[in-house]
């Protein structure tokens, strides 16, 4: 490991069952350095320990073990009492903040009356098992109750009626704080008739912090992730170098089903749900854009040319917020339906050269397969004529690569723009604007059956 | 005169109470609940046993971690040039860093006394 994770390395390996794992330590990073300074680095010592690090290699790999590294069977968490020790307003709020149980602000505190009055907001029994849940895969999982859910959504502000939907976003077992070096931003898009039920705001400054229904239930999230699914503690489960300002309410709105043009299904409809069901719906990404420009060319154009030089690292996926106005202009254009315009902007998309290569690419170019071999040719400053938008094909088990229609281990020919790009429509319809951001599209949830 | 003292000693005592009111409020105790979730015990695994790797395999395992390979290239050198009794094999993990690769795992218990596996950044 390089030295900038020794509480995440130690930490992890307590938590696997292997508290004394022998782990060395090299200095931070080792990414992007050129093979002298390796060797110096490891001619050097672990800057943990202070010891030459390759002769404390070959230790790990010969010292004999202790009693202690036989061990077997299970080491018991602390107990978790139901109740914190009685204190003064002020003392506890100290203790939330000190205890890393809010997001930095002072919070409602959870006193019994006031999760009592939450609870009665759903059918549910206290006690029910809603989920588990984990800052990201390598790490332990932690349970949670009904009851658990309800002393984080007061924390956060929420109404009761509002509980049903964070019981929802709970029972995804998703963490709005995913553990990576890279700052990872989740969204929240509420769909159905819960919206328009709890108040919550599709129009004016939707993605801002104007509405209770909104920012609260977003904020409960990030809280449930802290308090109840063990992310948000940085060093050790929360990694993102520069941490991500979205992160304090997850980009939680409902789309404004209202002013779809005619034929544009609501979100939800499009994952498979009815009208009439109650949904949110979680997205993974980095950031977005919120863009309008005048120009000669169409809306769809733009929007396209802005998507073929969007960064979307890694994910190939982008999601579109649209202001009702803007979507009212495409759906004169032609566009009758969401899955024609992502059709439209993922074919008509392509690559700027700098993003389209990695060594793999360069590899079967160089090798002569096409269509690689005639791209390389076209040099660094080139649009390469393919869409990043594409669906990531499925792996199949047991095997070690993509695998693709096409036989190719990436950009495979066949399109899929249902599932690369994702259109939601929210705004006021002060202007003609539309975000877009690189978030992807994760799962969905029923509303209806935590009521 | 008096009348004056008595408006003033009125607006002392009202004060005093006005402070004394939110001081006590601030300083009684209550009681909330616990925002956290429940932990998981934590099963231990045992290490296997370990001694002299002279004669004996060691892989180097490259897990694919981006730019990282000069690194783990001259980790190989290194413990070839100073532990040339031990054979050191360098095997790339398949798939992405954060792909599991089960097979080389099995192929690695099998052959090996040891595993040395260096992860990113």
């Amino acid at each position: 490991m390089t030295g900038r994770f020794v509480e995440l390395a130690s930490t992890t390996a307590y938590k696997k069952g292997i508290p004394n794992l022998r782990i060395n330590y090299t200095p931070h990073p080792i990414t992007d350095r050129p093979a002298d300074i390796c060797r110096k680095f490891l001619e050097g010592s672990d800057p943990h320990s202070g010891k030459p690090l390759v002769e404390q290699i070959v230790s790990a790999l010969t010292n004999p073990l202790s009693p202690e590294d036989k061990k077997t069977g299970f080491m018991m968490r602390d107990p978790r009492p139901r109740l914190l020790p009685p204190d003064t307003e002020d003392n506890l709020q100290q203790l939330f903040m000190d205890s890393n149980f809010t997001d930095g602000g002072p919070v409602i505190l959870p006193t019994e009356k006031r999760v009592v009055e939450m609870l009665k907001a759903t059918s549910h029994d206290p006690e029910e098992v809603v989920g588990t849940m984990r800052p990201s895969p390598p790490h332990e999982a932690w349970e949670y109750n009904v009851e658990m859910v309800a002393v984080n959504a007061v924390m956060a502000g929420a109404k009761p009626e509002y509980f049903p939907v964070i019981l929802a976003l709970a029972s995804t077992g998703t963490s709005s704080l995913f553990s990576s070096t890279s700052s990872f931003a989740r969204m929240v898009v509420v769909n159905g008739p819960v919206a328009r039920e709890i108040g919550m705001n599709p129009g004016i400054g939707a993605l801002g912090p104007f509405n209770q229904a909104n920012t609260t239930i977003g904020r409960a999230w990030t809280y449930i992730s802290k308090n109840l699914g063990g992310s948000g503690d940085p060093g050790e489960t929360y990694l993102g170098s520069q941490g991500n300002a979205l992160n304090y309410g997850n980009l939680c709105f409902p789309e404004n089903e209202e002013q779809l043009p005619k034929g544009w299904k609501p979100f939800h409809v499009q994952k498979g749900f009815k009208e009439s069901d109650s949904v949110v719906s979680l997205f993974n990404g980095w950031s977005y854009a919120n863009i309008a420009w005048y120009s000669h060319l169409t809306y769809q154009e733009i929007m396209t040319n802005w998507l073929s030089h969007f960064f979307s690292y890694g994910t190939r996926q982008a999601t579109f917020m649209i202001d009702p106005v803007t979507a009212e202009y495409l759906y004169d254009q032609g566009f009758d339906s969401k899955e024609k315009l992502a059709d439209y902007m993922a074919t008509n998309s392509t690559t700027p050269a700098w993003l389209f290569w990695n060594p793999r690419l360069v590899e079967l170019a160089e090798q002569g397969v096409e269509p690689y071999a005639s791209y390389l040719k076209l040099g660094d400053g080139a649009e390469i004529p393919q869409s990043r938008y594409i669906r990531r094909p499925p792996r199949k088990t047991g095997s070690k690569e993509p695998q693709t229609g096409s036989g190719r281990p990436f950009f495979p020919e066949t399109l899929d723009a249902q599932n690369s790009l994702e259109i939601v429509v929210v705004g006021g319809g002060t202007n003609t604007y539309w975000a877009g951001g690189d978030f992807s599209y994760m799962s969905s949830a029923s509303v209806d059956q935590w009521r | 005169m008096k009348k004056l003292i008595g408006w003033f000693g009125l607006a002392v005592l009202l004060l005093a109470v006005q402070i004394s009111l939110p001081s006590s409020a601030q300083d009684a105790k209550i009681t909330v609940m616990n925002p956290r979730g429940i932990q998981p015990p934590i099963r231990l695994i045992p290490m296997p046993e370990r001694g002299s790797i002279e004669g004996k395999t060691v892989y180097v395992v490259d897990i694919k971690y981006a730019n990282t390979r000069p690194f783990i290239d001259e980790l190989h050198k290194i413990l070839q040039e100073r532990y040339p009794q031990t054979n050191w094999v360098l095997k790339q993990k398949t798939g992405m860093y954060m792909d599991d690769d089960p097979d080389l795992w099995e192929e690695i218990k099998e052959k090996a006394a040891g595993m040395v596996i260096a992860i990113g950044h």
